[in-house]
């Protein structure tokens, strides 16, 4: 058991990074390319983002490989550099000196018919692809995130388990808040999903992005009732504003803290943010964290 | 008659909706009014649903497919009956950098349904790429969609450009996607539409101002 297992066996409380994608487009990155090819360009920005969230007090941090599957690399014109963005990105993170590493498995941004063309076939083999180069690579865990359809998360985490079988794997959804609950857009309702990822070996699970911390927290406290497993909550940092021509989450780091520390206090092993949250939100919520992690 | 094509889209039964749409042809029956009351009441109904949280991406999906499979015969037919009188034509895409084609193949379906031609460029499309099927194809409007908030200012970046393209009716600029705003829309002077349903009478109400002879 590594000792990221050992963490999750405990039950303590970690806290995890905040959004990587919108701290790289605040140094540059221009709107509407791929976060992972500064793993390659500009390496030593990506390394500074991830020291910046461990200053801040992240025991946990997300290597730049959200989007580094093949099908999604293919788009951005990085489809024979799987391996390198892989590797480079743990690397990059390690770096850092976090606790931990976690590597980043996101959707391939397609969808099965009827709403896409998505084949689970090419999903299995970019997922078992992308697996095996980041265990390789030495990660201490896998988190599986932003997944919107309980298929491909459920696709994803088979993949992982099977590249990756002594590794933890956490899997997060991403929910919308509806009348009736909280679904996935493509309809996945939150309690049934997350049983569902349990069943299918995920050592925690959770939802990320999309939800305010408020709202996040009602999520957290049905989440909790619905399943035994560690759980994960990364919200965004509030709903997003548009400010002088740019996008903004405005939520102020004290009030995402505030509400981060009590979905924490419900029983939430592991917090972090998605979205619009950066260093200042990490360490506000450090400050309200107990000081040596949750007792059983 | 009307009843049973709204209730083709809103249970997705794409080839119900064909047969209804076959038979309202050959049968000489009022095309426009099949689009209107039946098969357009179908789509705002799933979006109703939509909304409501009882329908999710899968159904809102099959229920554009049948409305597609219902156009398919009812725009030939129209353009036949009437010898097709186009509201205007429009380019409209997903912008560069977003994948997300749902949102705005359906604003697509429904524009096209409301009698405009209009171009689908599909998703991630560049600025340049809007540019250039609006200027050959003599566009009165693109509409572009834009569903992250990262993809969002690209919509300025077109808007800034129409003006450059050296044309003396440029054509407008129509914004749209869950993270759009009325006053964003307004930043860029850009016409907004909130979802898929409203995209036709804004879209309207743009051509209006000044119909292509």
């Amino acid at each position: 058991m590594n000792s990221f297992a050992e963490r999750l066996r405990r039950r303590e409380t970690t806290l995890l990074d905040g959004g990587l994608g919108s701290l790289l487009i605040a140094r540059g990155l221009v709107a509407g390319a791929a976060p992972e090819s500064w793993v390659v360009s500009r390496p030593d920005d990506v390394r500074r983002a991830h020291r910046d969230y461990v200053a801040a007090g992240s025991d946990a941090v997300h290597a730049a490989t959200f989007g580094a599957n093949a099908i999604r690399l293919a788009r951005g014109g990085l489809a024979d550099r799987c391996e390198e963005v892989n590797a480079g990105a743990v690397r990059l993170a390690r770096d850092s000196g976090a606790l931990f590493v976690l590597a980043d498995v996101g959707p391939t941004g397609e969808y099965l018919p009827p709403v896409g063309t998505g084949d689970r076939k090419a999903w299995r083999k970019a997922f078992l692809e992308q697996g095996k180069v980041l265990a390789a690579a030495g990660p201490d865990a896998f988190h599986i995130e932003t997944m919107t359809d309980l298929t491909e998360a459920l696709d994803a985490l088979e993949a992982v388990k099977e590249s990756a079988p002594s590794l933890p794997v956490l899997v997060s959804l991403t929910f919308e808040r509806k009348k009736r609950g909280f679904f996935t857009i493509m309809g996945n309702p939150l309690a049934p999903s997350l049983r569902a990822l349990a069943e299918g070996g995920a050592d925690a699970v959770g939802a990320n992005c999309t939800l305010t911390s408020a709202d996040m927290r009602r999520l957290a406290e049905e989440a909790r009732t619905a399943v035994d497993v560690p759980l994960v909550i990364q919200p965004n940092a509030g709903a997003p504003v548009r400010r002088d021509g740019a996008v903004f989450y405005a939520q102020e780091p004290e009030a995402f803290a505030e509400e981060m520390a009590l979905v924490a206090s419900l029983g939430v092993e592991m917090v972090g943010g998605c979205c619009g949250t950066d260093p200042r939100h990490i360490r506000a919520l450090k400050r309200l964290l107990p000081p040596k992690g949750k007792p059983t | 008659m009307y009843t049973e094509m709204r209730e083709a889209v809103v249970l997705g039964d794409a080839a119900r909706a064909r047969r209804l749409a076959e038979g309202v042809v050959s049968g000489g029956g009022d095309l426009l009014a099949a689009i209107e009351k039946g098969f357009a009441a179908g789509i705002r109904k799933v979006g109703d649903l939509w909304e409501e949280g009882e329908y999710f991406l899968p159904e809102l999906v099959q229920g554009a497919e049948a409305m597609k499979a219902a156009m398919a015969v009812l725009q030939p037919a129209l353009r036949e009956r009437h010898a097709e009188t186009s509201k205007g034509r429009v380019v409209i895409g997903t912008v560069q950098g977003d994948l997300h084609d749902i949102g705005k193949t359906l604003v697509a379906t429904l524009l096209s349904a409301g009698g405009f031609e209009v171009e689908d460029l599909g998703s991630d499309v560049s600025v340049d790429r809007f540019l250039e099927r609006a200027k050959e194809n003599g566009a009165d409007i693109i509409a572009t969609s834009a569903l992250l908030t990262t993809t969002m200012p690209v919509q300025k970046a077109i808007a800034e450009a129409i003006p450059k393209m050296g044309l003396s009716r440029p054509p407008r600029l129509l914004v749209g996607g869950a993270p759009t705003t009325s006053s964003w829309a307004k930043e860029i002077g850009a016409a907004w539409a909130e979802n898929a349903l409203r995209a036709v009478a804004v879209a309207e109400g743009l051509v209006g101002a000044g119909r292509r002879p």
